[in-house]
């Protein structure tokens, strides 16, 4: 349990020393914002208590709301994910993989499944995040272009972030 | 009462998601530029030394040190000139050519932490109060395109918002030329911007260069903004629609100029005054 804890620990840590000081400053385009702290919320353990999920959902949100100065928007596109977690990964993964509980992974939930989880949190994260920070529908195209692209780059960081993450809990453990 | 505790039980999550939900979205939505600039300087103050190495990393360790003895040298000399164009257009007014006080001073900073991937973008510069940097300073390129302007300092570091930030506002003018438009950024491109209200009647050309005015009480007058990239007219307002090439290229800033107005206060406070007048 105590190592559970440090090793989570670290992976915030981990998660939000890269947003900040990497992926918030890739000077590159308007499309390129992968907001990957989301990774934290995405792989905590499918048991954990869902009052905690929201508790470190906000946690989250307002540390990089400090960190980058977006005034309550992290945290207004944190929360909701952190709240619907249980949901996604019930309608995205098979019954028993989500009542056996474990860290979220290809291990635990099939290739399929922990796409298909991963997809939607990362998704939901980043259309909330882009169209509030927009707040506006004018160009909506274009917010939805900003999504998908620094969506699907999240995903493929998410994904790796999984593997490194769960064979380091292998090794640990 | 059991039946109450298990109501609560029931609820309590969704409830507490809620409101929580509605704190960070009012907290949001009554957010400003300021605001979002004093959240910057304080996370500055915890991680400015970080971004300062960080930035630091990429640049030739020699090369940055002669830059900046180059820029100093440039800015120190911008003082110089200035005073003597104002002198020279003092002593056209009034032949007693009495000494004149410079209206702008120049300085030099480095761009520590620098976004373009956001709506509300901002930059942090390396110096603060302590240098004598103040808010409302303008901050150009070392070869005079616009970047943005302070909105926060603290003791080490300063805040500016960018030009590539939806919240910011200058008017802009052709060059030699009276005609003037408002500038802004509409969110999706990190070399352009529009600029509106820029009269039909305008003798414009699609390359020609748009620089500041003199209104804004930010920028000196005719800080090169950038070139008319693309131009329409809008028949119901009888003004152009202009898309500009910003002559700042925002993804690859290193070092700064900033310029403080002597002025600004005594020209705020006047204005205030002014309006005051006329309320009642």
């Amino acid at each position: 349990m105590m190592r559970k804890i440090i090793e989570y620990a670290l992976l915030f840590v981990v998660l939000v020393l890269l947003q900040i000081f990497l992926f918030s400053n890739l000077e590159l385009s308007v499309y390129l914002n992968p907001l990957i702290y989301i990774a934290f919320i995405i792989l905590l353990p499918i048991e954990t208590m869902p009052v905690l999920v929201l508790g470190l959902g906000l946690l989250t949100g307002v540390v990089m709301d400090v960190a980058t100065g977006a005034a309550g928007l992290n945290t207004l596109a944190t929360l909701p994910v952190a709240f619907l977690r249980g949901g996604l990964l019930r309608l995205t993964c098979s019954k028993d993989s989500v009542t056996d509980g474990g860290v979220p992974s290809v291990y635990r939930l099939g290739v399929l499944g922990f796409v298909r989880y991963v997809v939607a949190a990362v998704i939901m994260h980043s259309l909330i995040y882009f169209t509030m920070e927009c707040a506006t529908f004018d160009y909506f195209h274009l917010t939805l272009l900003r999504v998908v692209v620094s969506g699907a780059v999240t995903v493929a960081i998410v994904y790796f972030a999984s593997k490194i993450f769960n064979s380091q809990v292998a090794r640990v453990l | 009462m059991l039946k109450l505790v298990e109501f609560i039980k029931k609820v309590y999550l969704p409830l507490l998601f809620v409101v929580l939900e509605i704190v960070a979205i009012h907290y949001y939505a009554h957010s400003n530029s300021y605001a979002e600039a004093r959240l910057l300087s304080t996370s500055n103050s915890i991680v400015g030394g970080v971004y300062g190495s960080i930035s630091g990393v990429s640049e030739y360790f020699g090369l940055r040190k002669r830059n900046r003895v180059l820029l100093d040298e440039m800015a120190a000399l911008q003082n110089e000139l200035t005073r003597y164009r104002e002198s020279e257009v003092y002593k056209e007014l009034d032949s007693l050519g009495a000494e004149v006080e410079t209206k702008f001073s120049y300085m030099t900073a480095r761009v520590v932490r620098n976004t373009v991937n956001r709506q509300h973008n901002y930059l942090t510069l390396n110096k603060g109060q302590r240098d004598g940097v103040e808010a409302d300073m303008a901050v150009i390129t070392p070869d005079g395109a616009m970047v943005g302007y302070v909105v926060s300092c603290s003791e080490r570091y300063a805040v500016a918002i960018s030009i590539l930030n939806t919240n910011f506002n200058a008017s802009g003018k052709l060059a030699g030329d009276g005609h003037s438009g408002s500038i802004y950024w509409d969110g999706f491109d990190v070399h352009r911007v529009k600029m509106h209200e820029l009269s039909k009647y305008a003798p414009v050309e699609v390359g020609d260069t748009i620089v500041s005015t003199g209104y804004s009480h930010f920028f000196p007058e005719d800080i090169t903004i950038g070139y008319i990239e693309h131009l329409e007219v809008d028949e119901p307002t009888s003004s152009f629609k202009v898309e500009l090439r910003l002559a700042a290229d925002m993804t690859r800033l290193n070092d700064v100029v900033l310029i403080k107005n002597f002025d600004i206060y005594e020209l705020t406070a006047l204005e205030a005054e002014a309006n005051s007048l006329f309320r009642n």
